[in-house]
């Protein structure tokens, strides 16, 4: 097959998985969040109302765009499209098994974090275009904890990368065949689940659209598929950093303590998606229990406590890294 | 505040009545870092307006922002106004009640009780044991209630989902309760000059005393749940700290003013109902921030509980009802009586010229002064601030708008 | 971090002790909550045995409404017969507060259980209760005691004494 032909049926499998994440998970939100607050969740349409999240898309594509007459036309049509373009495209780097990757990076981790700073841009320009003070609160919100964690969100990731000894992702989810690096790198683990967090706006750290205090945040004018796109890119992107928890700190698409021999090739990448999807209940369960954190706290944490906190684990790693060979492992 | 007479337009804003001393703003906003040189900004103007989900009721607050923070705030109510005194004037005593119950809808016993309390003290009427310990019964778990459910809308100020759920799971077995005595989970028109209407059933004791079992337990969770959560407590603790000379200045009862370091409360110290056969224990916190408030209120609430079981193993035998007549024509006279409900001092000053509906009655709500205080501290607070400070003084528009 | 970190852990531990305590909701409307006796819905008017009402047409009721929701319309004939030409019940506007029902001195109305009183029509919402009949004769009895109520006192002959 043609190197085009195979780079186009990559991309729509990217996209396709995109797309059966957003449903996935939205309805997986409404059931999980429903059963911890001892209620029910969708149960209407289909068995346990499973056809639910397919009818709200229908319902969003057949809404009314409404374009409110003071906002900045040209950024308030390309903000969704800046949020939702680096989502889809840092799919391209994350392995689900040794042979399913879209793009095998070198890079893959640098690549993929870098892709994902892009997403702040279109909120920030969500939240100033909408010519509405909340969401311009919303959006500056966004903009400054984003901004905030992208560095500590790099730095817990280099300690997996210092243990394997390259950025490219497979090559990491390999290193991990014996030991899983969530145990080595245990406070990397913490701060990297902590600025993950951040970076794909859930709670505790949902303060660009605190739905108590600014009603929906940068996102309120928005109506139909720009909508749409907005709430999927943000699903994409919790889909996202499970997935780079998954593959950095908890094995990819190795099984607890059986060799990958026994497994299938077709098996590899459902237990990629399984554990991811593990990784995603538990960000839900934090999610419906946890206060949110102010502002203000959340910057003073990010700067004075992870950034130094982060600096000093890989300091360890390092010197761990050199001294202890055998019981850190890894390639070198 | 605004002037009352504009109780339903607001007469602009930024206008005549604008202060002309600056007003003063925290060291840390002033001061540019050396070398920067001043930007110039633009303080922005925003309406929390009526419908948010976070003001309790149909509040709109109009905030002047500084970035996050509040440099000027203005509460403007009257969207609720019904007429509440007017109409009473036009009923009957026993009808009273109903209006009543719709002031601070979420605890409409302390409403009636706080009118029946006025129209027995005018009219000279004698209330039997039994009906003040029903009043006691009721009153308690009405306040267990509306704690109930000041704990969810304070964990959803908060931003935490599931308290709301829980706290709601409890209030459903309270609103049983009630529905099985008085015949609405809500607007009870229960309470009437005289006594109380109906006498408890077998089923309700036995709703509660299920009920009692378990509560203890819910309890412990709802306290872990919120207040032992360090990032609840990293929101309340400092924040919007009223000390206790600001408490006494603004009129603020209740646990506001427990919370600052006052015991003050009307059960014990002008006790009415039976409230002074009771044994329960006020709790005091010294610090006035959003935390004390917090913590004060769940012990009243453990309290309540506790007052809960002793009316149901005291009940005294007897009628339900005093002697009253059936259409109530009392002496003409006046009388104030206060009842201590979950916001603060609920007091009703009562009128009457002879006739079967009163001549004025005035409803005194504590939640006003708690607003009152509210709009007074909103200086200087970020906006996440000012939603989790507002939210622990537990006002109802309800009862503020009447 | 393990010890500003428990209260969180606590907090979780609890919420997933909650999921697993299954949901409370009740699936309405294939589900309904059974009402309590003193439920008070919407305003009923009572039959005996016969399929006879009650009511004299006393205006006790209309009288004691706080809303004035109730209009009776009576026709008396010349032999001081009443007719109940329509029993009006604005039943969009009534608060269910109970009071007509207490005040009513022959037993005729009771607070019924009907709660899903939304209609697409707001004609609907002015119900008849009844409608063309004689008024029933009045056999003053006493309301039946609330359950489980107290003896009864020398209260409610002062009632009866200081009525209109």
């Amino acid at each position: 097959m043609s190197p085009v032909l195979v780079a186009i049926l990559r991309v729509l499998a990217a996209v396709g998985l995109m797309l059966m994440n957003g449903v996935v998970l939205i309805y997986m939100l409404r059931k999980v969040l429903g059963h911890l607050h001892v209620r029910l969740g969708p149960t209407e349409l289909g068995p346990a109302g499973m056809f639910q999240t397919t009818a709200d898309v229908l319902k969003l594509l057949t809404k009314e765009d409404i374009l409110p007459t003071r906002v900045d036309k040209v950024l308030f049509f390309l903000a969704p499209g800046m949020v939702f373009v680096p989502s889809l495209m840092a799919y391209a780097a994350i392995p689900f098994s040794p042979t399913w990757i879209a793009a095998n990076l070198n890079l893959g981790l640098l690549f993929t974090i870098g892709i994902l700073s892009l997403v702040p841009l279109g909120i920030v320009a969500a939240g100033w275009s909408s010519h509405n003070k909340w969401s311009l609160l919303g959006g500056m919100r966004a903009v400054a904890q984003q901004i905030t964690y992208e560095v500590p969100l790099l730095l817990a990731a280099l300690p997996p990368v210092m243990l394997a000894g390259s950025l490219n992702l497979a090559d990491i989810v390999r290193a991990q065949g014996t030991v899983w690096y969530w145990l080595p790198c245990f406070p990397a683990f913490l701060f990297f689940l902590v600025s993950g967090l951040i970076e794909a706006n859930q709670t505790p750290f949902d303060m660009s659209e605190a739905d108590s205090e600014l009603v929906a945040g940068f996102a309120t004018e928005y109506s139909s598929m720009k909508f749409g796109l907005l709430f999927l890119a943000e699903f994409s992107n919790t889909f996202l950093f499970a997935s780079l928890m998954v593959t950095l700190f908890l094995g990819g698409w190795h099984l607890p303590f059986v060799p990958d021999s026994i497994v299938p090739a077709i098996g590899l990448p459902v237990i990629f998606m399984v554990k991811v999807y593990l990784v995603i209940f538990c960000l839900m369960w934090i999610r419906g229990t946890l206060p949110r954190v102010r502002i203000d706290q959340l910057l003073q944490l990010g700067w004075k406590i992870l950034l130094p906190a982060s600096l000093a684990w890989i300091m360890v790693t390092a010197a761990g890294v050199k001294l202890f060979p055998m019981i850190f492992g890894g390639v070198r | 505040m605004s002037d009352p007479r504009d109780i339903v337009k607001h007469s602009g804003w930024i206008a005549a009545d604008v202060p002309t001393e600056p007003v003063t703003l925290p060291a840390v906003l002033v001061e540019p870092p050396c070398g920067v040189k001043e930007l110039m900004t633009e303080n922005l103007v925003v309406n929390m307006g009526p419908q948010h989900p976070s003001t309790h009721g149909v509040l709109r607050l109009l905030l002047e922002l500084d970035g996050e923070q509040i440099v000027r705030g203005e509460a403007v109510v009257g969207y609720l106004h019904r007429g509440i005194e007017k109409l009473a004037e036009h009923r009957r005593y026993n009808a009273v009640g109903t209006l009543m119950d719709r002031g601070d809808y979420v605890s409409g016993i302390m409403n009636e009780l706080a009118f029946a309390l006025a129209a027995e003290k005018v009219g000279e009427i004698e209330v039997p044991r039994r009906a003040s310990w029903l009043r006691v019964m009721m009153s308690e778990i009405n306040r267990l209630a509306s704690h109930l459910v000041w704990y969810g809308t304070m964990g959803l100020d908060a931003g935490a989902m599931g308290q709301f759920l829980y706290a709601v799971r409890d209030r459903e077995n309270l609103l049983d309760i009630l529905e099985d005595v008085s015949g609405q989970r809500m607007m009870f028109n229960y309470v009437r000059p005289g006594g109380v209407v109906n006498d408890i059933t077998t089923t309700a004791e036995a709703k509660l005393r299920t009920f009692l079992k378990t509560i203890d337990g819910y309890m412990e969770e709802h306290s872990a749940l919120l207040g032992g959560n360090e990032i609840f407590q990293g929101r309340m603790r400092g924040v919007g700290i009223v000390t206790k000379e600001m408490a006494v200045a603004f009129g603020i009862t209740g646990a506001n003013l427990r919370a600052s370091g006052l015991s003050f409360d009307v059960r014990r110290d002008r006790p009415y109902a039976a409230y002074d056969e009771m044994h329960f224990d006020i709790p005091v916190a010294s610090e006035g921030d959003c935390y004390a408030r917090y913590l004060v209120r769940m012990e009243e609430m453990r309290q309540s509980i506790r007052i809960i079981r002793q009316c149901l193993d005291g009940m005294p035998e007897g009628d339900h009802m005093g002697k009253i007549a059936k259409v109530f024509r009392p002496p003409a006279g006046e009388a104030y009586a206060a009842v201590e409900s979950p916001r603060g001092e609920l007091g009703v000053y009562l009128v009457s010229d002879g006739t079967d509906s009163p001549y004025r009655m005035r409803y005194r709500p504590p939640a006003l002064y708690a607003l009152q205080l509210g709009e007074a501290m909103l200086p200087g607070l970020l906006i996440a601030d000012a939603v989790v400070s507002l939210g622990s003084l537990d006002f109802v528009l309800g009862e503020i708008d009447r | 971090m393990s010890i500003w970190g428990t209260g969180i852990l606590k907090g979780l531990a609890i919420s997933m002790r909650n999921m697993f305590r299954g949901p409370i909701t009740v699936q309405y409307p294939r589900e309904r909550v059974e009402l309590p006796e003193r439920a008070r819905w919407a305003v009923e008017m009572k039959y005996d045995e016969e399929g006879n009402h009650k009511c004299t047409g006393c205006y006790a009721c209309e009288r004691a409404c706080p809303d004035y929701i109730i209009k009776l319309d009576i026709t008396t004939d010349e032999d001081k017969n009443k007719h109940i030409d329509a029993w009006n019940y604005e039943i969009g506007a009534c608060m269910m507060c109970g009071l007509c029902v207490e005040a009513c001195p022959f037993d005729a109305i009771r607070m019924g259980h009907d709660y899903e009183l939304a209609r697409y029509n707001p004609a609907e919402l002015k119900i008849v209760l009844l409608e063309d009949t004689d008024v029933a004769k009045p056999k003053r009895k006493e309301r039946p005691a609330a359950p489980q109520a107290a003896p009864e006192s020398p209260a409610t002959e002062q009632k009866e004494a200081s009525d209109e």
